[in-house]
């Protein structure tokens, strides 16, 4: 007996051959989840994940490197916020990657993280998003599969795919039979409307069906997209993002901005993993920043818009208990432009490498999920065979 | 009623007032282009707020009290309380024994941000310049300070007045100028406490400011910040892709060392509140003695200007170039026209800028007197800020407190004065109909229909009233067949016709 997982695979090669990839969505539903936490702001990746074993590290940080890491090995350590996700690592569920980049290289917010949520290589090349374009690859019944915890719709999941948002609620519903009117109305006179009312309509019932979840702080979030990801017919695939890693000041201290943010990173994985139940067994989770920061600290006591940084796979169906990185030092030679940590490993590999092992993604998806003008090699061994 | 005069009170204004397309219909663009003379007076709900210099005096005040009870329970306020440094995005985050600066600090100021988003709200809700308001709004997202950086949430209502307001119909130069002196913008994008490595108190360890006990995260040593420079350069001039580079960046950095707030940065800004020198002293000041000295070169041309001279030389020539002029004309035909702004009418605004120098009114008098400004197919999609204002436009009876109008802000994804990043408010459709929010809006209309039809008047006659000929039968239809007054608000209130323009 073939596993789902191999089976979607042959049935993906099988169709890629016909030039009939899309055809995918008329196999039955994937119990994979899979989800995506977008770090507004560039965090610093040498302070999440600090290269304490580096004999460079101590002084090209002058003053950000501190004593109190939580050693993952003979080179890196975690930030002590991160105490959580210390014991995902050491039971095995956390991967950290060290020096990765997307293909941008140019220092703005904003441009990067279009790059990073359009997968295209260049920002505004592409209007839709590349999780959008995984779901148009995923096997599904027509139904949104894709939600973002989000008042707004993200880069990253916009596209053709159905998708839906859903946020907590402060505003008692309108009642009666209003919802079915103005429904009936959007679908007479705007397409774009009826289709999100509609999706609206359906995350609404869901959440509620289970209570809301607490406040509006990420690990809130969290704890409602487990929610969503963890029923029978309800999401695949989630995007929930927080801001604020724009740390150009006085990001050391124990309750800084930095780590203030680590500690929601680190207790709304937490809360993912214990809402999702046994799905979490299934489950695979990337943390991704647009960029990482300069390498010195500046003369604010924080640091500028860098290059590479660090990227976290999470989940029960991650190979993890491990660092990857292609470690390029901290030597002023060793720098990016002389000032930033040099990208060594592409952020698509790590991603192409998860939709394939994890999502069952064949070559000429995950090329479409990232188009590339030179062929993306997806790391090998991200995931539990 | 005139289908332009539907379009202007909607497309160019905040939303029609009832009997308002009416009267503006015989000539809809004369009553736009009356709007583009400078404002005479403040609107009323904006003259009791506080000055910049009040609301970072409250800030700075707040901050010795927090530190005196933090240190009182034994804590180190060094480590609680770094001024710009608290990040609200992460939420809820406490010390173990209970205590959050940031719920103490959102506790302390929400009730003045609140009170001054009630008055922008209200101000918008009673104009009969909605254009000229628009215009506000728009340049505040475009200068952006974000209320959302800990410290910055009770500046930008002071800014907007102060540095905006006086330039919506003058030289786009003067609003870059007035801007990138404000304090409230040195604070927020960090420039107040850059300081040139090669100037006299970066060469000069003594002139640092030494780590008293009582003193918050106050700069060991100075140092330059490119956030200010960076973003001048990719967001509030030429625009990202333009031609400068990070060497440019980092020049530009050196020449701004010495933009600061009323005293020199290596004294920390509290102390001088508590010094009592910012109020008497004022708000920028040009700190000689932080400034890189000597001359610099940014995208080719050297700036040997010193002193002010300098960073004011490189606004100025900023503000002229080609590609902000191309950059700005953009942003404003995505604005009022649409999300893929027709280039034709983004040539004509950027011809309008090079041509007039950078006068405002010039370029909004092109912008009405394009012709895509009047296509019939509404091409934009309201933000939750524009739709919730154009529902108390058309609604007499509408009425909100400060914590009912926060709570709907926050659902529907925008809470004014507080954009997530200095990029300000996403400015097209896809940003903001999303499912959630669409939801969100749908949640509040209802509200809205309930608490105000049995005042109203007929919801059918309104539509027609508000959209004249752009009244949807459908929307007409639906209208008319609810079940209830408050009903067919809430339908008229959620249409397309309401959340388009």
């Amino acid at each position: 007996m073939v596993t789902r997982r191999q089976g979607l695979g042959l049935l993906g090669a099988g169709l890629a051959v016909a030039g009939l990839p899309r055809a995918a969505f008329a196999a039955p539903e994937t119990d994979k989840r899979f989800v995506v936490v977008l770090l507004r702001g560039a965090m610093d990746g040498l302070s999440a994940v600090p290269a304490t074993g580096d004999p460079d590290f101590a002084r090209a940080r002058n003053g950000l490197a501190r004593g109190d890491t939580l050693k993952l090995d003979s080179t890196f350590g975690l930030h002590p916020n991160l105490g959580a996700m210390k014991r995902l690592y050491d039971s095995g569920e956390l991967l950290v990657v060290h020096a990765v980049a997307t293909p941008y290289r140019d220092r703005s917010h904003f441009d990067g993280q279009n790059l990073l949520e359009n997968g295209a290589e260049q920002p505004y090349g592409l209007d839709t998003g590349w999780l959008n374009r995984v779901l148009a690859r995923l096997p599904g019944s027509g139904k949104p599969l894709g939600i973002a915890l989000d008042a707004h719709m993200p880069l990253m999941l916009r596209g053709p795919a159905a998708v839906t948002s859903w946020a907590p609620s402060l505003l008692p519903p309108p009642d009666g039979d209003t919802a079915d009117r103005l429904a009936a109305l959007y679908g007479e006179t705007d397409a774009g409307l009826a289709r999100n009312f509609t999706a609206a309509r359906g995350a609404n019932g869901m959440a509620m069906g289970g209570g809301g979840p607490g406040g509006g702080a990420f690990p809130g979030l969290m704890s409602a997209a487990a929610k969503f990801l963890a029923a029978p017919d309800g999401a695949r695939v989630a995007m929930i993002e927080i801001s604020g890693w724009d740390t150009h000041v006085n990001q050391a201290g124990p309750y800084s901005p930095l780590s203030t943010n680590l500690l929601a990173l680190d207790r709304g994985l937490d809360a993912l993993k214990a809402g999702l139940g046994a799905a979490w067994r299934n489950t695979a989770v990337i943390v991704v920043s647009e960029f990482g920061r300069t390498v010195a600290m500046n003369g604010t006591q924080g640091t500028d818009h860098g290059t590479a940084g660090a990227v976290f796979v999470a989940g029960g169906a991650v190979k993890g208990g491990r660092v990857l990185a292609d470690w390029p030092g901290l030597r002023p030679a060793d720098l990016y432009q002389g000032r930033d940590l040099k990208p060594t490993t592409d952020f698509r590999a790590i991603a192409s490498g998860v939709l394939r092992d994890h999502l069952g993604l064949r070559a000429p998806q995950w090329a479409m999920v990232f188009p590339s003008s030179s062929p993306l090699k997806p790391r090998d061994g991200l995931i539990r065979a | 009623m005139s289908i332009a005069g539907v379009i202007a009170a909607n497309r160019f204004g905040l939303g029609a007032r009832p009997a308002e397309v009416a009267a503006i219909s015989s000539d809809p663009k004369g009553w736009l282009m009356a709007q583009l003379a400078p404002e005479t007076e403040l609107p009323v709900p904006l003259r009791a707020l506080p000055s910049t210099v009040d609301d970072m005096s409250a800030f700075f005040k707040w901050l010795r009290q927090i530190a005196t009870e933090a240190k009182a329970q034994g804590m180190d306020p060094y480590a609680q309380t770094p001024p710009g440094g608290v990040a609200p995005a992460a939420g809820g985050m406490s010390r173990d024994n209970g205590f959050s600066i940031e719920r103490e600090y959102v506790k302390a100021f929400l009730p003045r941000y609140a009170t001054a988003v009630k008055a922008r709200f209200d101000a918008a809700v009673a104009t009969d310049r909605p254009f000229f308001e628009r215009l506000v709004h728009f340049w505040s997202n475009h200068f952006v300070v974000s209320g959302a950086k800990a410290g910055a949430i009770t500046m930008p209502p002071s800014f907007e007045r102060d540095a905006i307001r006086p330039h919506v119909t003058g030289r786009f130069a003067d609003m870059l100028l007035a801007s990138s002196r404000h304090p409230a913008m040195l604070f927020y994008l960090d420039n107040y406490r850059s300081v040139g490595p090669n100037s006299k108190v970066g060469r000069d360890p003594s002139l640092r400011a030494p780590r008293t006990p009582q003193a918050f995260a106050v700069p060991q040593k100075a140092g330059l910040n490119e956030n200010f420079a960076r973003e001048i350069l990719e967001l509030q001039t030429l625009g990202v892709r333009s031609g400068y580079d990070q060497a440019d960046v980092t020049s530009f950095a050196r020449v701004l060392t010495g933009w600061t707030i009323a005293a020199p940065p290596r004294v920390p800004l509290y102390k001088l509140v508590l010094q009592g020198r910012l109020n008497a002293r004022g708000l920028f000041e040009f700190d000689d003695e932080g400034h890189e000295p000597g001359p610099q070169t940014i995208m080719g041309k050297v700036y040997g200007q010193s002193g002010v001279d300098q960073g004011e030389a490189v606004l100025n020539d900023l503000a002229r170039r080609p590609a902000t002029a191309h950059f700005i004309a953009t942003k404003l035909a995505r604005h009022f026209i649409a999300d893929d702004p027709p280039p034709a009418a983004v040539a004509r605004l950027a011809e309008a800028f090079v041509k007039s120098d950078g006068d405002l009114k010039e370029v909004c008098a092109a912008l009405v007197q394009s012709p895509e400004g009047f296509d019939p197919v509404p091409r934009k999609f309201k933000t939750p800020e524009e739709y919730m204002i154009s529902a108390a436009r058309a609604l007499p009876a509408f009425q909100a407190d400060a914590t009912s109008l926060l709570r709907a802000f926050g659902s529907m994804g925008q809470t004014p004065y507080r954009p997530p990043g200095p990029d300000g408010w996403p400015d097209v459709e896809a940003e903001w109909l999303g499912a959630d929010a669409i939801w969100k809006r749908f949640e509040w209309a209802g509200q809205t229909a309930q608490r105000v039809a049995s005042t109203t008047m007929n919801p059918i006659a309104l539509g027609k009233d508000l959209f004249g000929p752009q009244f949807s039968p459908a929307t007409e239809q639906a209208t008319a067949r609810a079940q209830s007054p408050a009903q067919g608000l809430t339908l008229l209130l959620a249409s397309a016709e309401f959340q388009r323009r």
